[in-house]
């Protein structure tokens, strides 16, 4: 995966992004598509192309269809917010499914489907569960900022490796899964 | 290239077919210096995805999954790479490389082998720059995981969970208990006594019924009224006796008990307490205070539990369990067999509900430490939840708290108030069967098999017998909490030992280096730093500062200036290179002769609740008054301290309440003074007052900065403007550096930072000019 190097006004000549000021992108007047070698690149009118790009929520959790930013690193190291889109359900598939590809990819977020067990070990909470990649085992700590709420009936878990696991709601578990859950993970 | 021992980590085989790949591509697989495999490819899904690296090429490989996909990913040449760089995603990163203004992606990785990758990053990054590279076995070193286990750790020197001795937990307690043995023993054996006592009444109200109140039944002769109340009074004697021998023996275990107790438990608060006082300030960057004052408070205050469970609690239902068996057993086995009926169903519903109401204990400590956290964040921004009137809110928070704490310990209680009736009701069916089959055996005469051979039962043996059914049910119940207690016993000391156990990060030198009269030159050697598992805050940075210089320190927020001070004085160590002060490298140094001579004046300078005097005496126990006096006199400090009610001896409250940031500031800067340091820090000493305090305390450190190495960190370039020489800080790395002129004529980021503030202080000139 690759992409131009994307410079500000200074570097380039390119016009300057005014970090101080969203700016909204729609089909209108942006194109996402792949560029050289597979990288994502998205092309503003009367702008520029930008590549190297990559996308990330700015509500994960409370809009994640909504407000995608979509940003680069620059040679300095510093991230820079190509824009904001808005709506994704306004872009077409193509476009869209580039997004949400660049969003799987920012993110590495197991899906927790169906809980096996939780029990003790070494004084960690032991998981054993199945989740969207295959089946998993993980410890964690017992400590409130291990896990945190994921929208109204959700949790996002950390393991002792800080990988995420995710159950979107709880609601969607089995009686006994929820609440072997909520014995362990209460708060 | 030099390699020794091969690294485990950084220099794997790769799999023969894709080392036939990596032929194809002209990278001989015997070429290859490193070669690691991640876990992720680059859709963000597992695969095993391997990276090897020749001395003039990299490749990324993988086995193909279909027929005609390649199985080299990436190639990329030596010579064409800019820079070799890693960005973090969520839950994961990716290793990146800058090739002709081009970003490639090369690969993704899980959080799992974060700290690999960002090893391999720096590798490539002097590969790239074809400097020399080592890559051993000292690379497998990670003291991010526990060398026994593998099991990622918390933080640097973390103890392994895993590998903690729990068995040795209860030795350890058995241990603190050594000095206090003497007591131990005579309590113990005090019990001892207590459980034979208490054996006695039953024995009494048996003869009582037997010999006086109805003897036709027992077959004893009836007696007449006189002799039956010397009988009676004789027995009442002895019962009161037994009660009052009873109460006193009571009195002396529980005096001991508390004495034990207390004085273990002081001196676990105070062992954690000197603990807490040597770990490193990384230790608390990590943990919350309120989870350090409940360790302190609540999980030694187990201690206390141990002794009295030791005492009035388990050891005594054993026994209590062992002697009313015994007797039960002796008075009639087969009552005695009646009697364990219910005991079975007493001891398997106890296991169940204990199991089931053991996590909601949990949850009541989790409501109560959660209820003091929201308590004390409230209450310590009370300014701030007043500023912007936000009572209500705050109110709300503290309410759902609150009803937290009450519907967990509701939930508790409930369960509690379900089980304790059922149990009851399960040894009233005991003791109805007793009295039912016994009461019989009684109508009956019934012989039955006692320790002095064949009898009948009568009323006196059955009263008794229930008597001490009771006694033998009661501790029953309360046995099948053992396991739980023990196991909340264990969690407890465990996390208290957790902190003994903690090893100290900043420790003294085996044979420390006394440098008791400081000259002041400090040299960073390619110093490496950072506070984060994968994010170094300093990079390689260098330089030297002669005895005696100012330095003054520029940069943006998070470019790693606070950084370097708190490096200079030792609050954390450096991960690679070497920091030195007169040639001597701290680390080697004695902690005393380091911080005694480094004196700090923050930001927010922290003031303790005490006078003015005992907060400018702080750590100095022979200042004299006149000292005290000259140092706040220089720090301009003298003045408002005369201004208050009771002067120097005027009670500041937490954190310097009552006084202003400028005066907080000033009193800093007069400890400052009196600490006499060789070297100064002065971290954003005059950013948070107002221009007069500002004025003021400049003219102040003006003196006192004099002959002394002073390094200041400013965001107002102005305060900068004595300093010999000044560094600019970027991302961790110093990037210019300089005397004011020699920055400005390099038109390079000081220069614009100038420019700005210039620009700014000219805006608000005109700004006051048009208010005018």
């Amino acid at each position: 995966m690759t992409a131009k190097m994307n410079e500000t006004h200074e570097d380039n000549g390119a016009p300057h992004l005014d970090p101080t000021t969203p700016r909204y992108l729609t089909p209108e007047i942006a194109r996402i598509h792949l560029g050289s070698r597979n990288a994502l690149h998205v092309t503003v009118l009367n702008d520029r192309i930008y590549g190297g790009v990559y996308a990330a929520y700015i509500f994960p959790v409370r809009q994640p269809r909504k407000f995608v930013s979509l940003r680069y690193k620059n040679a300095k190291g510093e991230e820079i917010e190509v824009g904001i889109i808005w709506n994704l359900e306004e872009w077409p598939q193509t476009d869209r499914a580039l997004v949400e590809e660049a969003l799987h990819r920012h993110y590495f977020v197991h899906t927790i489907t169906h809980i096996h067990h939780i029990g003790w070990k070494y004084g960690f909470i032991a998981f054993d569960v199945q989740t969207d990649k295959g089946p998993a085992q993980f410890l964690m700590r017992w400590q409130h900022d291990r896990a945190h709420d994921y929208g109204r009936g959700g949790k996002v878990l950390l393991d002792v490796d800080e990988n995420r696991y995710l159950i979107p709601d709880l609601g969607t578990l089995s009686d006994k899964e929820r609440e072997e859950f909520l014995r362990y993970v209460y708060w | 290239m030099v390699t020794t021992e091969r690294s485990r980590v950084l220099q794997k085989d790769l799999p023969h077919s894709l080392q036939d790949e990596l032929a194809k591509v002209h990278i001989q697989p015997n070429k290859v210096w490193l070669c690691t495999d991640t876990d992720l490819n680059l859709s963000g899904n597992y695969e095993q995805v391997w990276l090897a690296v020749s001395d003039d090429a990299l490749a990324v490989l993988a086995e193909p999954k279909q027929a005609g996909q390649p199985a080299v990913r990436h190639f990329i040449s030596r010579d064409e790479i800019q820079e070799v760089r890693v960005r973090q995603g969520v839950g994961g990163g990716f290793l990146e490389t800058i090739v002709d203004d081009i970003v490639v992606v090369v690969l993704a990785f899980s959080n799992v082998k974060a700290d690999i990758f960002h090893k391999v990053a720096g590798k490539l990054e002097q590969w790239m720059h074809k400097q020399a590279i080592e890559v051993d076995a000292s690379d497998d070193a990670d003291p991010r995981h526990c060398p026994k286990c593998g099991l990622t750790l918390q933080f640097k020197g973390d103890v392994c969970r895993r590998c903690v001795n729990r068995g040795a937990v209860l030795l350890r307690v058995l241990k603190l208990m050594r000095p206090y043995a003497d007591k131990a023993a005579i309590m113990m054996v005090l019990v001892l006594i207590g459980a034979g006592i208490s054996l006695i009444p039953q024995q009494l109200v048996r003869l009582l019924i037997n010999k006086v109140l109805a003897p036709e039944q027992a077959s004893n002769p009836p007696l007449d009224l006189a002799t039956a109340k010397h009988w009676l009074m004789g027995l009442v004697g002895a019962l009161l006796l037994t009660h009052i021998i009873g109460s006193l023996n009571n009195l002396g275990v529980l005096r001991l008990n508390s004495y034990v107790g207390t004085q273990i438990t002081y001196d676990m608060r105070k062992r954690v307490f000197d603990r807490l006082m040597q770990l490193s300030i990384d230790y608390f960057d990590r943990y919350n205070v309120g989870q350090l004052i409940s360790r302190v408070q609540g999980d030694t205050e187990q201690m206390k539990g141990f002794v009295q469970q030791l005492t009035t609690g388990f050891f005594q239902q054993i026994i209590m369990v062992l002697a009313v068996g015994t007797i039960l057993f002796i008075m009639s086995w087969q009552l005695a067999l009646v009697t364990l009926l219910p005991a079975p169903l007493v001891v398997a519903g106890s296991i169940w509900f204990w199991k089931r109401v053991y996590p909601r204990y949990y949850k009541v400590w989790d409501s109560n430490s959660k209820l003091a956290g929201v308590l004390n964040t409230i209450l310590s921004g009370m300014r701030v939840v007043k500023a912007f009137a936000q009572e209500s809110r705050e109110i709300n928070r503290f309410d759902r708290s609150n009803s937290y704490v009450r519907n967990s310990f509701r939930t508790v209680e409930y369960t509690v108030a379900k089980f304790n009736p059922t149990i009851g009701f399960i040894f009233q069916l005991g003791g109805l069967l007793v009295w039912f089959i016994g009461g019989i055996w009684v109508l009956q005469g019934r012989q039955i098999t006692a320790a002095g051979g064949k009898a009948p039962l009568n009323l006196g043996d059955l009263i008794s017998f229930l008597g001490y059914l009771w006694m033998f049910y009661q501790p029953l119940t309360q046995l099948t909490q053992l396991t739980n207690w023990l196991t909340g016993f264990l969690t407890a000391t465990h996390r208290t030992f957790e902190i003994l156990d903690t090893p100290i990060q900043i420790a003294e030198s085996d044979k420390p280096i006394s440098v008791p009269d400081m000259k002041g030159h400090i040299t960073f050697e390619n110093v490496t730093f950072g506070y984060d598992r994968h994010q170094p805050i300093l990079k390689n940075i260098s330089f030297e500062i002669k005895p005696g210089e100012r330095i003054g320190v520029v940069g943006k927020s998070g470019s790693g200036k606070t950084t370097i001070i708190n490096l200079l004085s030792r609050f954390y160590d450096i991960d690679h290179g070497r920091i030195a002060i007169d040639g001597v490298d701290i680390r080697e140094m004695s902690k005393t002769d380091l911080r005694g001579q480094i004196g700090v004046v923050l930001q927010e300078p922290f003031l303790f609740r005490g006078t003015i005097y005992d907060n400018l005496t702080y750590g100095l126990a022979d200042t004299t008054p006149e000292d005290v006096i000259a140092a706040t006199k220089a720090a301009n400090a003298h003045d408002f301290i005369m201004r208050q009610p009771l002067g120097y001896d005027t009670y500041i409250g937490e954190r310097g309440a009552g006084l202003s940031g400028g005066e907080r500031q000033r009193i800093s800067i007069a400890r400052a003074i009196l600490y006499n340091p060789k070297i100064l820090i002065l971290d954003e000493a005059t950013s948070s007052v107002d221009t007069e305090s500002e004025k003021l305390i400049q003219d102040a450190l003006l003196r006192i900065t004099k002959g002394r190495t002073t390094i200041a960190i400013a965001h107002r370039l102005s305060t900068l403007k004595n300093s010999d020489r000044i560094f600019v800080v970027n991302r961790g790395e110093i990037i210019e550096s300089g005397t004011h002129d020699e920055l400005m004529t390099l038109q390079g980021t000081y220069h614009k930072l100038v420019k700005i503030q210039t620009e700014l202080s000219g805006n608000v000139d005109s700004l006051q000019a048009n208010v005018k």
